[in-house]
């Protein structure tokens, strides 16, 4: 299941299309939307970014993610006002810097011992990382405990998101497209390339020289950064942040996400969060019961129906198929090009 | 990524389609899973909408049909509607208050987490337009729906059965209301049962980690400590503890007596466990929380308990014809087996809740287009006879209610069902939220170790409690 | 490595300690001690039957089954519900309220359910196998996603029909609930006789197949190299599918065995799979000793953790599970691979 990652050019009159539909998204749709789907996509998609780039650029599925977003989330929870938790009143937006700082510290420490494993025995510890997040906020009840913590404060730029949600999603916004332009940026780095070189030959690479066990380290400290962001935009969302909020459920979830987005191309990850929402959200209404099989309550079941059909038959995600159409429309036309399918921006 | 003049064209079409798309689809009303049969027309124009919240997945997954018939009966009964299938969440049709239809949007369904919950109460309130709701059913939940319900002061509701303490007493929303008692309430009497009647002078206690345990046990804590009592020992094992064995075996040997916080999922775990360390359960030295006399419980593991006291709002054995009415409505409905369902809290609890909302949109003429009206008039609703078959419900002024609460044993089965029975022997009147002011905004929320045990004030009803009996016939 | 290897003194010293610390404690309550040695060791055996599926799988395919915990469950469940309907004298009203708490079993009344759940779960495994994985071979990544989809699917529908509440397997009415050793110790029976004597068996039958029988060598030979094997013209996916039947029956086995131990209830899938990934971490994967090891190490850890982290005055017993997992990150700083593991 190894698509070519993308090394082209970033287009960016698509994204600058995308960012003008989003921005203008609050005079189209309602709050409802606006909030439940829209802001909610993007930050589950940041979320999914972090994942995707270590399994794009790394070559490394990693489902701490999640844990990662827990610690920087509950971090800022307990810093600021709120209830439950230490609640430090510190300025929110000296929290953000202080839960950033924390999950990178536990991201790379947490990455340095996993970054010798690869492969499956990669995907298992990272998975036992998260569990263990999940298992120690919900134990240690000074910061959390099972009751989580409630009613955070949230910085003031945000206003009131309950009366107006419009400056919370903007924020949300430029943060993810912040995070987009980041990594695909990154990706095109001297640090972006070794990187890349790691993941498709590390026995090469350290021959050259590579310190291969830094440069994992390193992305796994990045990704923690990326997922850091998405733990504190998810706190600003909900406004609480509860070992419920992380739970192997929301692991498994942002791993499907990722996959049905499309795991090896970063528009997968927002791509895939908006279609999460989506399903989410209208499958309660739309789905018809059949017998005890299917159903409004058996959202779980139509995720994991979606989820592998989607790994069965486009490993690429959504994007995938929107590349393969793209492809195959291009093969259509006489081209000066040679080849069938197409050597670049796939 | 993406080149190309067309594709990019391509690109912004098909994204400002779906936009497009998805937001015009979210205007229209729909009735969603179960609604009712009545004009899709914007609230406040003829149609009162109701929204409804109860977990179907995650731990009590297995309790929203159980819910929902409370729900649904109750607007059978007072509203005359009627089931629209064979299962409750199939929805109700025809019902009507105040002449203006009725109409159920949506039957939420969450997870058991805070996060799902309020995505859901969104989706009822925002997406759907729901003018009340009705839930949600867990503890955490609760808080967090309270605390929503305090930024959306224009809209209302009634609890479903969630049982933490703080969405009442410390959120203190004005337009969140419940009308069961809390978890702490649902143990009220067992301290002084212990203490004066079984003689405990010292007791140890054995729970779930987290919330609900905490909430439960405090009140036997407030109570037993209050009069004398001394809780030696707090053990607390880790939620999705599959083996209690290491924790059954740090209970002393020297207390006089055990209280069992362990939930639903652990129950059976607990009780085989213990069988196996100490070769035979010794309820009559144990007490247990709500979930001892649940019907589905019950039926899995009543035999092990069996001799052991338990407490709650409800009480199956009831002669009362009020009760006799309620279950047979429930039989009328949904047939045997939600009707045996009728004495769980999880049903009574939204049945009182939905009876209450219907009254309070009765005494407003079904006008929800000034939620403060209803509001006040949902803070003055009291239930009685056949509104409330368990003793009547008011409220305090946290919008909690103060309701009676029956201490009962668990006895051998005697009417040949194959399930063990309810032997209700006490009813305690009018228990309140604080206990006496052992609980109050001010005090630290129930945890590992709070309430702290300490001699004090007991609440009014220890030593008020009345026998009951109500096999004598 | 030497023995002078600081990782390994390290590991010692630390071991050292803590052998230490149980000594302290057994000392003060032996009686407690043993009890809880005996429950740490039964759950060990819980634990090696269901780990031992998946490492047999992992090992030989490098799948990594993460619909094995589904698959515990599911067996669990299966062999309620054939214990129910086929074995309860009372056929009863319908399943909530006819009550089984009254009835009593025989011995074929929990034995049949056993044969025909694991059975069954294996034939499951098999067909998981041939239309899912048979066809995708050697992509790790995907193969393990389709698991993961799998395992959210089969979980919902476990949900569906079976619903929320606990439940359990009853054991024969003639095996006593618990037996009294020697010291004044009371011990389950079915924990300490079956389910540890299970495991023992287990254990013993899958090192006799795998080390003796034709089976077994091919399987060694095929974890070590897989394409030799298929060219030595030996129908490879034959065995595959034959390892896979093997791995998901022990799961379905231990399903059952769980399932009259503790209790069936939604959760105990992914609880079941993380325990099982914990112990092949740990021992190494496709290592049979190394999954022994591995259970044996977390079992005690658990048992001992829940009741022994307390020092002084201060109780840390709520940490236990942080512990466990403090265990398996332990390991994996000294030897990524587990304590067996060989590179992939």
């Amino acid at each position: 299941m190894n698509p070519t990652v993308s090394t082209g050019r970033l287009a960016w009159p698509v994204l600058a299309v995308v960012v003008l539909l989003a921005a203008l998204a609050p005079l189209i749709v309602e709050d409802f939307f606006l909030n439940v789907i829209l802001t909610k996509a993007l930050w589950l998609g940041v979320a999914a970014a972090s994942l995707i780039f270590l399994a794009a650029y790394g070559g490394m599925v990693s489902l701490a993610q999640v844990g990662l977003y827990g610690v920087a989330g509950m971090t800022y929870a307990n810093l600021v006002l709120a209830d439950g938790g230490s609640a430090a009143a510190w300025n929110p937006w000296l929290a953000l810097i202080g839960a950033l700082v924390v999950a990178t510290l536990v991201g790379l420490g947490f990455g340095w011992i996993a970054a010798r494993s690869e492969g499956i025995y990669f995907l298992m510890i990272t998975l036992a990382f998260s569990v263990l997040v999940f298992y120690f906020f919900s134990q240690v009840t000074t910061l959390s405990g099972f009751g989580g913590v409630n009613n955070v404060q949230l910085p003031g730029l945000l206003g009131s998101p309950e009366e107006d949600p419009l400056p919370r999603y903007f924020v949300t916004l430029v943060v993810a497209v912040g995070v987009f332009l980041l990594l695909s940026g990154l990706s095109r780095t001297a640090f972006g390339l070794g990187l890349q070189g790691v993941r498709d030959e590390p026995a090469r690479m350290r021959a050259l020289g590579f310190d291969v066990t830094l440069h994992r380290t390193l992305a796994f400290g990045i990704a923690a950064f990326i997922a850091g962001v998405a733990g504190v935009l998810s706190v600003w969302y909900n406004r609480r942040i509860t070992p419920g909020s992380i739970n192997l459920a929301q692991t498994i979830d942002i791993l499907i996400i990722a996959v049905i987005g499309g795991l090896y191309r970063l528009e997968g990850a927002w791509v895939g969060a908006l279609a999460y929402a989506l399903i989410d959200n209208y499958s309660r209404e739309w789905v018809p019961e059949v017998g005890s099989v299917l159903g409004p309550a058996r959202f779980n079941t139509l995720i994991g129906v979606v989820f592998l059909v989607i790994v069965l038959l486009s490993p690429g995600g959504i994007v995938g198929i929107w590349d393969g159409v793209r492809a195959s429309l291009r093969e259509r036309r006489p081209s000066i090009r040679g080849g069938g399918a197409s050597v670049e921006g796939t | 990524m993406l080149k190309g003049h067309r594709s990019w064209a391509l690109v912004g079409v098909v994204a400002a389609l779906a936009l497009v798309g998805a937001g015009c689809g979210d205007d229209e009303e729909d009735s969603g899973g179960g609604g009712t049969s009545s004009s899709e027309e914007s609230s406040g124009g003829g149609t009162i909408k109701i929204g409804f919240l109860s977990d179907c997945e995650g731990a009590f997954g297995s309790f929203f049909e159980p819910t929902i018939s409370g729900a649904n009966t109750a607007l059978i009964k007072f509203a005359g509607a009627k089931p629209a299938g064979e299962k409750p969440s199939d929805g109700v049709t025809g019902a009507k208050i105040a002449g203006k239809d009725v109409e159920i949007v949506s039957y939420g369904c969450a997870d058991d987490t805070a996060d799902k919950a309020i995505e859901e109460t969104r989706r009822l309130m925002e997406q759907e337009d729901a003018d009340v709701m009705i839930g949600p059913l867990s503890g955490d939940e609760g808080i967090a729906v309270a605390n929503y319900a305090k930024e959306h002061p224009d809209q209302t509701f009634v609890n479903g059965i969630a049982g933490a303490q703080d969405a009442t007493l410390k959120v203190q929303a004005p337009n969140f209301f419940r009308f069961h008692p809390d978890g702490a309430q649902w143990s009220a009497g067992l301290g002084d049962y212990a203490y004066n009647d079984l003689g405990w002078k010292t007791a140890a206690i054995i729970g779930d980690d987290y919330s609900f345990p905490y909430t439960s046990l405090s009140g036997f804590v407030a109570e037993f400590c209050a009069i004398g009592g001394n809780v030696s020992k707090r053990i607390w094992a880790p939620l999705g503890e599959e083996d209690y064995s290491s924790y059954i075996s740090q209970i002393p040997d020297n207390v006089d007596g055990l209280y069992v916080g362990i939930g639903g999922a652990g129950l059976i775990n607990f009780v085989k466990q213990y069988q196996e360390q100490k070769g035979r359960v010794d309820t009559e030295r144990m007490l247990g929380n709500v979930f001892w006399d649940d019907p589905l419980v019950l039926k899995e593991v009543g035999k092990s308990l069996v001799g052991g006291a338990t407490a709650a709002m409800t009480a199956a054995d009831s002669d009362e014809p009020a009760v006799k009415t309620y279950l047979k409505d429930l039989e009328d409905a949904y047939g045997k087996e939600i009707a045996g369902l009728g004495p769980s809290v999880f049903t009574y609890g939204y049945y009182t809740g939905m009876t209450a909302l219907i009254k309070g949109l009765e005494a407003v003429n079904g006008d929800v287009s000034d939620q403060k009206k209803l509001q006040e008039a949902l803070a003055g609703v009291t239930l009685s006879g056949e509104e409330a078959p368990w003793g009547d419900v008011k409220l305090d002024d946290n919008r909690q209610a103060i309701s009676d609460v029956y201490v009962k044993k668990i006895v051998k089965d005697a009417n040949g069902d194959g399930v063990p029975d309810v032997q209700t022997f006490r009813r305690i009147p009018e228990v309140d939220q604080t206990f006496n002011g052992v609980f109050s905004p001010d005090t630290p929320a129930p945890d590992r170790t709070n309430p702290k045990c300490v001699k004090g004030e007991p609440p009014p009803w220890v030593g008020n409690a009345e026998e009951v009996d109500f096999s004598s016939k | 490595m030497t023995t002078r290897d600081p990782k390994r003194i390290a590991g010692l010293a630390v071991a050292a300690i803590v052998v230490g610390f149980l000594v302290v404690k057994a000392a003060g309550d032996l009686r407690q001690f043993v009890v809880v040695t005996l429950n740490g060791a039964t759950l060990a055996a819980l634990y090696f039957v269901v780990a031992s599926g998946f490492t047999l799988i992992f090992g030989l395919m490098r799948v990594v089954n993460m619909a094995h915990g589904s698959l515990y469950l599911l067996g669990g469940y299966l062999a309620l519900e054939l214990q129910e309907a086929w074995f309860e004298d009372d056929t009863g009203l319908g399943l909530s309220l006819s009550g089984t708490s009254e009835t009593e079993y025989g011995l074929a009344g929990w034995l049949i359910p056993l044969l025909v759940a694991t059975l069954l779960i294996g034939l499951l495994g098999v067909a998981i196998q041939q239309v899912f994985l048979r066809w995708n071979q050697g992509q790790d990544l995907r193969q393990a996603l389709i698991t993961i989809a799998l395992s959210v699917i089969i979980g919902d529908q476990m949900l569906a029909r079976y619903g929320g509440i606990s439940q359990d397997i009853a054991t024969p009415a003639s095996w006593p609930t618990s037996v009294l050793l020697p010291g004044d110790v009371r011990f389950g029976f079915f924990r300490g006789a079956i389910v540890l004597g299970s495991a023992l068996l287990i254990g013993l039958a899958l090192w006799l197949i795998i080390k003796r029988t034709r089976f077994g060598k091919i399987v060694r030979a095929g974890v070590d190299d897989r394409d030799m094997v298929s060219a030595l013209g030996i129908n490879v996916n034959l065995v595959f599918a034959g390892a896979f039947f093997l791995g998901a029956m022990l799961a379905g086995f231990g399903g059952v065995l769980g399932g009259t131990m503790l209790s069936l209830a939604p959760g105990q899938d992914t609880a079941f799979l993380l325990n099982s990934l914990i112990v092949v971490i740990i021992g190494g994967m496709g290592s049979l000793g190394g999954a022994a090891i591995g259970a044996i190490a977390l079992g005690l850890v658990d048992a001992y953790a829940d009741v022994y982290l307390t020092f002084g005055g201060t109780d840390l017993t709520n940490y236990s599970i942080i512990v466990t997992f403090a265990l398996l990150v332990g390991v994996l700083a000294v030897r990524p691979l587990g304590l067996f593991g060989r590179p992939a």
